[in-house]
């Protein structure tokens, strides 16, 4: 690409607008333009890559305006949050606060105030960067998530949706309202961790691990790894020697192990060599852990 | 197309294209130069705007979405020719050297301090870690924070 | 800024490291109304955009837009149209052909025989040289006995290399340039010498030079890359001149981190000490990664060997220099101008010699440090004077007294994933460029002070502030000469037109030298008051005396003991003109005769987790000696400022290339260049700041500089510090998570 097309003053592309204010109007707009619209959520992502150049629009679809996709509810399913729910209402709901502190730790370490002010949830998850620090958390709540389709909706697991190529499992003409986080055993503990360059930078490996303890046991468990392969991942193997054992440090250093033999990070990723992403993803899995542990520990 | 904003206050109408971004209206367009282009993807916090109260990158939202909105830039911030108490206490504490990043923390340290008027160290530093200075080293900011904190609250 | 009718410009870039532009076709952004340029349009001048050295001493190669383009992001034509979006259209539309030339991206491949030359030809003043093994130039200097290093008890010699920083001030470089009905230009561009900018304008396009006027505007941050003319003033004005209407060019971010960076050098230092713990000698090559173009790297090598041998006595020196050309983003200043670089290197080997002699590194710097009376030649060979004032022992001791450093901890009995150490350092920097005689670096400034009708003051100089406050401290130095409050001394914000010349705000010169421009102007001023109040109080101008009295805010001339003779500045004013007396007024240059380092010193305490390899600042103590502190809170604020920069330095920073396409790693993206927010360093309470009780009695009030010190001595403190914790020391900057793990693992193997 050449230099020359790149401009951050201005948004060099022209497009068109769209604003509409229901779910069937804006898949309408997606089945119609395809590849050429760019749906525009908080516009954290989208509005950088147009000015690098990294994506191409003539059209854009603002679904702001689509009343039902911003929303943080408790269900009889467990909680249930909007696609474009802003990251700073995550990051402060006394409701996820309290039913799963996990995700409004990680909603709190991306960006920054302004940048979470404008971002939502569904952006973070739908441009499958493989640093998305809500993914890792998400992911180890085993999320649902729920996409329109004009015949109706469909579920995914989280785990299906982020299949791995760096693109999110929709159709043309569908898009993702919001999720579901089913709920979580009583008296979980839940930890998410994070390295970057710098406390205003995306992960360079990020880590979420939830758990409970049954007579000193761990008992439910769930280990999930970001920024380190195509995709974040849930380490069934970890999660599977974790189940049932005693918490000991001899475990743990077992367990992350196996965390970091799940590293596989793409040749062209140029900000940690593998080696060093092995080393720290243990080095945050131990953290993980250990406060989930802890937690768990004080909840039980 | 045809949006209307209400800029500090005022309400205003613009006819713009889609890809103009509130950034642009707001130096190009209103004159308001106070707003400032620092990286144009979300790195510094120089174009730091209120868009319904909220602190927001004007870099990242284009006009046409803030249709309806209400904008609040640093050239609202001065009451009646008199500086805010933000705006002092940057001043009396040395906190500015080039000058540059001190509107985007002014309206940063605004809305801090609105939804949090007694903040410690920690949590100012986390509030403010989108807004990125290159001259202070943020002793003297973080000093001018505390005090316009103070200031507000006698 | 903004004018009727003006253009928005945007540059034509080359996307290749090394190309022959064989065609541009601009007809199509033509077509669409807008005004283009290309190398053929533009004078055939060569030139060097840094004037601050003497033409002898200049090496040029550059031209305002290349044929040949040698690093990518060279500007090679531009356009100018009705608005940015229109610019950027017309920009995509130009058609160029090249074909495309080999390319060095390494400082050492480039010197290797048959290497492709960046530079076949360039000039020096106005001769032809040329350029071999893309050597652009070179100094070797000798002095002492080669014995005394060869029979040292102890030697030590390593290789070091820095990181390419990107200076990241805020504001991207940007200009807005009018032509003017008289065939002249105005020009408001983001540099640190409106004076320079119009020699070189007029260099380049022939205007005569008071038909150019170079406005003062405030600078967002420079850091010493706009002490040279950016490539975007001299492209603008070529589009200006072209289409006749006022444009406006500014770089975006991505841009702005393709135009200029810091350099990176590549050190070989041998330092030899014997057991009573004073050091020998040494031997030093510096190799300069400089980039495409030469920003005056030549007074910049002999900066390097003054940096070096004014750090501490050496009875033997030798060094040579080489400023080296590769195909990347040319270098040039950055606050410290090599000191921070060469600092960090002598500061590590320091600890290492101390070490190896069993003397603490504390007192083994003590021992060795160059201080007052000593010979100081900081800014290189040609500028040489005897240091009056120093504060070294008093940083040093009473640092290590609040740190209590003879305690700090032992490497290597911590064995646990986070580790401690404490690190010290020193350094200095040179304020201003002054010295007994003349040198190869033009330093002197000027200043116009003028009474107003009412008893204030105007004062007006060239000197830019870029965020330093010297203006303020300027106005202070003035404020007390003529013992007036400050608000009585009004800053006039000049051009080239009503200012008499200053080189540049830089060399941490804005106080100690354009403070004594000031200070001279306040006393001639200060004479012709005392004159006119002479005449008016029938008094000696000499014997009478200046006090400010507070119920009338009037400063007032009076003869002591005699009732009635008295007079207030605005009296005297007012009488001046009444009386067709004239104007108070000075105009004068003045050049410092000496250029006195300020010192500084830090202590730093890290901790290191050693299973990320995160390092974490715990506690920072600071020691300033920059004689008289005239304004507090701003050079507290330098300190601050300058910490953070030498942490982000020592960790964070580096612009790595990518030899296949020849672009920067990071691709332009700040997002990709990290430096530390408010939570990445440490709380207020935590950051120190003192300063050393010192009078510099060649400096305004007995003050010296600030700015550049507070950055130097930081690289080598926080790598001492991590040694400290780790047991393990680092030949090359930055100091990474990955680097420190690496490190670990080798350590363990």
């Amino acid at each position: 690409m050449s230099i020359n097309k790149v401009n951050t003053h201005i948004i060099p592309m022209e497009f068109q607008y769209h604003a509409p204010t229901t779910l069937a109007e804006a898949s309408a707009l997606l089945e119609k333009y395809g590849d050429e619209a760019k749906i525009l959520a908080g516009g954290t992502d989208l509005i950088p890559h147009m000015k690098q150049r990294k994506v191409e629009a003539t059209h854009v679809i603002n679904i702001k305006k689509i009343p039902e996709l911003a929303c943080i509810k408790e269900t009889s399913k467990g909680i249930e949050i909007g696609a474009n729910t802003k990251l700073r209402a995550i990051e402060l709901s006394p409701l996820i606060k309290e039913k799963t502190p996990l995700l409004s730790e990680a909603a709190a370490t991306v960006g920054s105030v302004q940048i979470r002010n404008l971002g939502t949830v569904g952006g973070n998850i739908c441009n499958a960067s493989p640093s998305a620090d809500m993914a890792t958390p998400l992911l180890a709540l085993d999320t649902v998530v729920n996409v329109y389709n004009r015949e109706g909706s469909k579920d995914y697991t989280l785990e299906e949706f982020l299949h791995g190529r760096g693109e999110v499992k929709l159709e043309p003409g569908e898009l993702l309202t919001g999720m579901t986080i089913p709920l979580q055993p009583k008296n979980a503990g839940m930890a998410f961790e994070k390295v970057g360059w710098t406390t205003f930078d995306i992960a360079t490996v990020n880590v979420a691990a939830v758990l409970t303890l049954k007579d000193g046991k761990i008992d439910h468990c769930r280990v999930t790894l970001g920024a380190c392969s195509p995709a974040p991942v849930r380490v069934y193997q970890a999660e599977s020697i974790l189940i049932g054992e005693e918490p000991t440090q001899e475990l743990f250093d077992e367990a992350v192990y196996l965390i970091a033999a799940c590293v596989e990070p793409r040749e062209s990723w140029r900000r940690a060599p593998p080696e060093y992403r092995r080393k720290a993803s243990q080095a945050l899995a131990i953290d993980a852990l250990t406060r989930s542990i802890e937690k768990a520990r004080r909840l039980a | 197309m045809k949006i209307e904003i209400t800029v500090n206050g005022r309400k205003r109408q613009f006819d713009v294209e889609p890809n103009k971004l509130l950034l642009n209206l707001v130096r190009d367009e209103l004159h308001l130069t106070g707003t400032k282009y620092g990286c144009g993807i979300g790195e510094c916090g120089a174009c730091t705007v209120h868009l319904d109260g909220e602190a927001v990158l004007a870099c990242m939202v284009l006009a046409v979405d803030a249709d309806g909105k209400q904008v609040d830039t640093i050239e609202g911030v001065a009451e009646d020719g008199n500086l805010d108490p933000v705006q002092e206490a940057f001043i009396e504490e040395g906190a500015i050297q080039c000058g540059f990043c001190t509107p985007g923390f002014i309206m940063t340290t605004k809305a801090l301090l609105k939804e949090n008027p007694n903040p410690t160290e920690h949590e100012i530093r986390e509030y403010l870690k989108g807004n990125y200075c290159r001259c202070t080293g943020y002793v003297n900011i973080i000093n001018a924070v505390q005090s316009a904190a103070k200031k507000l609250q006698s | 800024m903004a004018f009727p009718n003006m253009l928005y410009g945007r540059v034509l870039k080359s996307p290749h490291a090394h190309a022959r532009v064989r065609s541009i076709d601009v007809s199509k952004a033509e077509k669409m109304g807008a005004v283009t340029i290309t190398p053929d349009e533009i004078p055939d001048v060569t030139y060097c955009p840094r004037l601050v050295s003497v033409p002898e001493a200049t090496y040029k190669d550059w031209k305002v837009l290349a044929d040949k383009p040698h690093y990518v992001g060279e500007a090679i034509g531009a356009v100018a149209a009705e608005s940015e979006e229109e610019a950027q259209k017309a920009l995509e539309a130009i058609e160029v052909e090249y074909d495309v030339l080999g390319a060095s991206f390494d400082a050492f491949d480039a010197m290797k025989p048959g290497a492709e030359q960046v530079h076949d030809e360039i000039y020096l003043k106005d001769d032809l040289l040329k350029v071999e093994n893309n050597i652009g130039c070179q100094l070797s200097i000798t002095e002492g006995d080669p014995i005394a290093l060869e029979e040292a008890d102890v030697v030590i010699e390593r290789t070091y290399r820095t990181n390419r920083r990107y200076h990241n001030q805020l504001e991207t470089k940007s200009v807005v340039v009018r032509p003017e009905a008289d065939g002249g230009i105005s020009v408001w561009s983001t540099t640190q010498t409106i004076h320079n900018t119009r020699l070189l304008l007029h260099d380049i396009y022939g205007i005569p030079m008071g038909k150019i006027r170079v406005y003062k505007v405030a600078l967002g941050g420079s850091f010493g890359s706009s002490i040279h003319v950016n490539p975007v003033v001299t492209i603008a004005v070529a589009l200006a001149l072209k289409s006749r209407r006022p444009v406006k060019l500014s770089y975006t971010r991505e841009e702005d981190i393709r135009d200029h960076c810091a350099y990176q050098m590549i050190f070989k230092l041998k330092l030899g000490a014997n057991k009573n713990g004073m050091l020998a000698g040494g031997r030093l090559e510096a190799y300069l990664d400089i980039g495409a173009h030469q920003i005056q790297a030549y007074p910049l090598l002999g900066c390097i060997v003054g940096w070096w041998v004014s750090l501490y006595k050496l009875p033997y020196k030798d060094y040579v220099g080489k400023a080296v050309y590769t195909n990347k983003v040319p270098s040039c200043a950055f606050r410290g101008y090599g000191n921070p670089q060469i600092s960090w290197v002598v500061e590590t080997m320091m600890d290492e010699l101390a070490g190896k002699i069993d003397i603490d590194p504390l007192d083994f710097r003590l021992k060795n440090y160059i201080g007052e009376g000593d010979l100081f030649w900081g800014q290189g060979p040609s500028v040489k004077s005897i240091i009056q004032s120093c504060g070294v022992e008093e940083i040093l001791t009473k640092g290590a007294e609040m740190v209590d450093w003879y305690n700090r901890p032992n490497p290597e009995e911590q064995t646990g994933r986070y580790r401690r150490g404490w690190g010290v350092g020193r350094g200095y920097h040179t304020s201003s460029a002054g010295a007994p005689v003349p040198s190869s670096i033009v330093d002197f400034g000027g200043a116009i002070l003028k009474m107003n009708e009412d008893g204030t003051f105007d004062y007006i100089s060239a000197l830019m502030d870029h965020g330093c406050g010297t203006q303020e401290a300027h106005v202070k130095i003035i404020a007390e000469e003529l013992q007036v409050p400050v608000n009585k001394v009004n800053i006039i914000r000049g051009d080239t037109g009503t200012t008499v010349y200053d080189v540049c705000t830089h060399a941490s010169r804005g106080v100690y030298s354009g403070g004594g421009a000031a200070l001279k102007v306040a006393m001639k001023v200060q004479e012709q008051i005392r004159s006119f109040a002479g005449r008016i109080l029938d008094a000696y101008p000499h014997a009478v005396r200046i006090r400010y009295d507070e119920e009338t805010d009037q400063t007032i001339i009076f003869a002591e003991g005699i009732e009635g003779r008295e007079v207030s500045y605005r009296e005297i004013a007012e009488t001046a003109r009444h009386k067709n007396w004239g104007t108070v007024a000075s105009v004068e240059s003045y050049r410092q005769p000496s250029c006195p380092p300020h010192f500084t010193g830090y202590f730093v305490n890290v901790e290191v987790d050693t299973w990320t390899g995160k390092v974490k600042l715990l506690r920072v103590v600071a020691g300033a000696d920059i004689g008289t502190v005239i304004n507090p809170l701003l050079a507290a604020g330098q300190v601050h400022g300058g910490f953070a920069q030498g942490w982000s330095m020592t960790t964070l920073e580096d612009m790595p290339y990518d030899p296949i396409d020849g672009d920067l790693v990071n691709r332009g993206s700040i997002a990709n260049y990290k430096v530390p927010t408010t939570q990445d360093l440490l709380d207020v309470d935590d950051l120190t700041v003192f300063f050393a009780d010192t009078y510099e009695p060649t400096g305004p009030f007995g003050a010296k500089g600030i700015g550049e010190g507070a950055l130097n001595p930081v690289a080598g403190t926080v790598a001492n510090a991590i040694q400290n914790a780790l047991g393990v020391r680092f030949f090359q900057l930055p100091i990474t998570p990955i680097r420190i793990l690496e490190a670990l693992k080798e350590k363990e193997e």
